[in-house]
């Protein structure tokens, strides 16, 4: 007879089972051939070709992959970091009774209701020298940028798309977050003196740390894997500087038929992404934000 | 609450501000779906056409099977979605209130499965299907979409929160685990259900890559892929694209609706607690 | 049964023939094109004439999105799933024919005594952007170079004679260029003229035909190492790069990556001066391009002409039986029986050699540009050919990008994309 304690172990595999076969069948084997690829040559025709720590060493000595390297760092932190207080903004604005507040909510969710592949083709435009961002900024004075055709701002105009589409996502979940504070919370403490600040600081905040948790690790996650702006926007440039990686190993892989290389780069790619969350949590957990 | 109301009215016309930033590129995408092709790009910026183009909604739709790539899309959309509602709450439930061994690792494999960028298992992925000779079915696009990392991870969150006693509770009056699973968890976590439900439709509707690699025949065509095939390097309608485009909001927005209550109030509960 | 033996072995030898005709033609064929509409349209019509002809074996015709055509087809025939026919750009040819993806074509299959009798039926060079190794891997279907294209009313308004002054050479355009700029203090407000900046395979286009204008070449003969960096590269850079920085006529910040369409800014009046192919006659449409008119493409010594040329091709899947590569051929020869109909259709020029002489295109030669295209196909050459073009050509596209928007100086940009050219050669 098994024991109780053993019993609930063996249900709690079995409710886990079928989601997790599905993961090691879709995921880890792909994560394991493409880790296994990583040490070999492979044109996509013919049969792949050992080659040990070669493709590693070519990623290293090739600047094209350092600059992707950092366009990426770049863009997730760029992208990721205003999402994560620019979206709690939002959120807080959200939840405070206004009139018609469920179309205001559906307003702010349309960027990422919107189809991928029509974002990019409408920012495009209005990324052109002549066109409307560089007219709004002229109303406040400021001169005509040339958003995507110089390597100082290219980065930076996706990076704005990224935080476009990006603070609605978030905000919903901050929004979410913050309606599951008991009201009493708040209130016991107005009864106590506390200010809005004060209020914001020693209760919202603390209450939503494992809510920011959530959002830092999702957002981080996601922005790196964006490459479809760079793609469809930029070509990857100018001069490379925004191609980030996961265009680099679509690149590499596929249009020039080095797959070894690509699954390489995907490996760097997993393990910069895996211990910068890493970090994100452990900071934030020691701290006190 | 008592803020002044010199505050509110800053904070309103903040947020009426907010919303016209947001929804510039949208009211471009709306005005363009009715413009004549010539006067797409115009610069500077043309924002009313000169004679609406109403018929560009139904050419657009006529220029290849779109009926079916949006149903394609829809079904789609409604399968992945389903399967991860059923199949990431059961693992989360089992993640989160039972204790087996190597748990905390699979959590973490799960977290891990999240890290991977999809052009490199594309093609480990397209040649399962082909063992399991499913190309160019329906079946096949939708197999590898059918459980994602997220959804766990999300799942797992939510039902931590929910307190042990209740579940021994029931345990004490006899009823089965599954039963619990089923009575007191997922009533419980409506909210988060709804808010998954959401996040991967959304998700699912938007994909390219994947099914752009798998369909081979028209008739397995997915909405994106659509909007996609309508560029050349001449020619290209971009009326029709974004007219097409405006019509693809509108299942979003339809379920953004429906469950904008649920869910709303839904992701709240949850938040990592390590 | 012994009544008549005769009658009886003649039913069963037609039976064996019959079952023998079936079994080669009683497949059906698949046929994949990336997406281009005028192009795709009359694909359609060929394949339900086919299927009208030949209900046993019926083609299936699909297209998908252009850009990532070529990662589908890629990725399909890694898997052995890729169609049996399929249409690919030329320039991808040596990277496809490396890796075996692409069947030889049988010239004889096509009605051809051999191939140097079919090479006759096309003009002179474009058949041979398709041969390797002596053999044939594609058929072309569609030939187009880049040619210039002019804004009548802004060269009148200028003061210029658009049928007289057009340019000829790269000095040229300077020339009438300064006439035809409009400024507004610094600032460029209508450009004179500008190169298409937004792919790096009409980077790759134009400049290798500038290259070779100046005497070089992308790679040496023996394709192994790069000499882009050698003088004629840095002339043809130079050359690429003086409307901006010199003489102010051109303002790439403004074409670069900023239209969804290459050519979007000739319609718009917001160049006077463009280079562009064959196809934007389609896409400007009838009424712009009453006020455009089509000149070769500038040369830079008129004593060795050459211009870019491009196209599309059918080629056969290297994986499919036999049998089906016959039925392919077959398909291939009925789908380029008509190279009058592929222009008509697809408005983009077809490379037959007799094409200016075929009954009924006249008109077109008067009124669409034909000649011109024509002409400019007879010196074009397609884009050198090596398996690592794509990646030669991202880098030349970012070399041109150093220089015209950041203002690097030719040699060490085109230094610097020769170490990485160097690179990818080395790796093949």
């Amino acid at each position: 007879m098994i024991s109780y304690k053993n019993w609930l172990k063996i249900v709690g595999v079995l409710f886990v089972l079928p989601a997790l076969l599905h993961l090691f069948v879709f995921k880890l084997y792909p994560l394991i051939e493409a880790l296994k690829l990583s040490f070999f040559k492979y044109d996509l025709m013919s049969p792949p070709v050992y080659v040990g720590l070669l493709n590693y060493q070519n990623l290293w000595d090739n600047p094209l992959f350092h600059q992707s390297f950092f366009n990426s760092l770049i863009y997730m932190l760029g992208v990721s970091i205003p999402e994560w207080f620019l979206a709690l903004a939002l959120a807080l604005l959200l939840n405070r009774p206004i009139l018609g507040r469920p179309f205001i909510r559906l307003a702010y969710f349309i960027p990422i209701a919107m189809s991928q592949i029509v974002v990019a083709v409408i920012w495009k435009f209005m990324y052109h020298p002549e066109g409307l961002i560089n007219t709004i900024i002229g109303f406040i004075g400021i001169d005509r940028i040339n958003w995507l055709s110089s390597e100082q701002t290219a980065l930076a105009s996706l990076i704005m798309i990224g935080v476009w589409r990006g603070i609605p996502l978030f905000g919903i979940i901050y929004l979410a977050g913050l309606q599951s504070i008991p009201k009493d919370y708040h209130e016991a403490a107005m009864i106590d003196g506390a200010n809005v600040l004060q209020r914001f600081f020693y209760i919202t905040l603390p209450l939503l740390l494992p809510t920011i948790l959530f959002v830092i690790v999702i957002s981080l996650i996601s922005s790196i894997k964006v490459f479809l702006n760079p793609l469809v926007i930029t070509g990857g440039g100018p001069n490379g500087s925004t191609k980030v990686l996961p265009y680099f190993i679509y690149e590499t892989g596929f249009t020039y038929f080095r797959m070894g290389e690509a699954a390489a780069a995907s490996t760097i790619m997993f393990i910069l992404i895996f211990f910068l969350t890493l970090f994100f949590l452990r900071v934030l957990k020691k701290g006190d934000i | 609450m008592k803020t002044s109301f010199f505050l509110r009215t800053l904070l309103s016309i903040v947020t009426i501000l907010g919303i016209f930033v947001t929804l510039i590129p949208f009211f471009w995408m709306l005005s363009t779906s009715l413009k004549t092709g010539s006067e797409v790009f115009d610069l500077p910026i043309r924002w009313l056409p000169s004679v609406f183009q109403w018929q560009n909604y139904s050419l657009s739709f006529s220029r290849a099977a779109f009926d079916i790539y949006f149903n394609n899309s829809l079904i789609t959309g409604i399968v992945v979605t389903a399967s991860n509602l059923i199949f990431c709450s059961l693992a989360g439930y089992g993640l989160a209130k039972f204790d087996f061994p190597l748990r905390n690792f699979l959590f973490k494999f799960v977290l891990c499965t999240l890290m991977l960028p999809l052009e490199i298992i594309l093609i480990p992925t397209f040649l399962i299907v082909q063992q399991l000779d499913l190309l160019n079915t329906l079946f096949g696009l939708m197999l590898p979409l059918v459980v994602d990392g997220f959804g766990i991870f999300m799942m797992r969150q939510f039902i931590r929160d929910i307190p042990n006693s209740l579940i021994e509770a029931a345990r004490l009056d006899g009823c089965s685990e599954f039963g619990i699973f089923w009575r007191i968890i997922l009533p419980n976590c409506k909210p988060a259900l709804g808010a998954l439900a959401l996040l991967v439709f959304r998700d699912n509707w938007d994909q390219f890559l994947w099914p752009f690699i798998l369909a081979s025949k028209d008739s397995l065509k997915t909405f994106p892929l659509g909007l996609a095939q309508m560029e050349s390097v001449d020619s290209t309608a971009y009326q029709e694209i974004m007219a097409l485009a405006v019509v693809g909001i509108i299942p979003m927005a339809l379920l953004f609706i429906f469950f904008q209550k649920a869910f709303v109030r839904g992701i709240a509960l949850s938040g990592l607690k390590d | 049964m012994t009544k008549n033996p005769c009658i009886f072995k003649i039913i069963i030898l037609i039976t064996f023939v019959l079952n023998g005709i079936s079994s080669s033609i009683g497949q059906g064929l698949s046929w994949w094109e990336h997406s281009n509409p005028p192009h795709n349209n009359y694909s359609k019509e060929l394949v339900s004439e086919w299927n009208t002809k030949n209900p046993t074996a019926k083609v299936e015709y699909e297209f998908f999105a252009m850009t990532p055509y070529l990662k589908k087809l890629t990725t399909a025939l890694s898997t052995r799933s890729a169609a049996d026919v399929f249409t690919v750009t030329d320039s991808i040819l040596p990277s496809f024919t490396s890796k075996n993806m692409l069947a030889p074509i049988n010239p004889t299959l096509l009605g051809y005594k051999n191939l140097d009798e079919m090479k006759k039926a096309y003009l002179p060079n474009s058949l041979d952007g398709y041969i390797f190794q002596g053999k044939l891997f594609a058929v072309p279907v569609i030939a187009t170079p880049l040619s210039l294209y002019i804004n009548r009313k802004h060269f009148i308004e200028a003061g210029l004679d658009p049928d007289k002054d057009y340019p000829k050479t790269w000095e040229d355009i300077t020339k009438v260029g300064k006439k035809l700029v409009k400024t507004d203090g610094n600032k460029i407000t209508r450009e004179a003229f500008d190169f298409p900046m937004h792919s790096s395979t009409w980077t790759m286009w134009y400049f290798n035909a500038m290259i070779r204008q100046y005497g070089g070449e992308i790679l040496d003969p023996s394709g192994k190492k790069c000499t882009v960096n050698s003088d004629a590269g840095i002339q043809a850079m130079k050359t690429r790069v003086m409307y901006s920085q010199e003489n102010k006529i051109s303002d790439p910040t403004v074409s670069f990556a900023t239209n969804a369409l290459p050519a979007e800014d000739l319609p718009k009046g917001r160049v006077s001066m463009f280079i562009t192919h064959a196809g934007s006659v389609a896409q400007f449409g009838p009424e712009v391009m009453k006020d455009i008119k089509v000149v070769p493409f500038p040369q830079a010594n008129p004593k060795r002409t050459v211009t870019p040329l491009y196209g599309f091709a059918i080629a056969i899947n290297p994986q499919i039986s036999e049998s089906q590569t016959k039925a392919a051929h077959e398909f291939i020869k009925f789908v380029i029986k008509d190279p009058k109909a592929w222009y008509t259709n697809t408005a983009y020029p077809y490379p037959a050699a007799n094409f200016l002489d075929l009954p009924g295109i006249e008109d077109a030669r008067k009124n669409k540009h034909l000649d011109v295209f024509l002409s400019d196909i007879k010196v074009g050459k397609y884009v050198q050919r090596s398996s690592q073009i794509l990646e030669i050509n991202e880098a030349i596209h970012r070399a041109i990008e150093r220089v015209v928007l950041k203002g690097d100086v030719p040699k060490s940009s085109l230094d610097q994309a020769c170490k990485e050219i160097d690179t990818a050669l080395a790796q093949q």
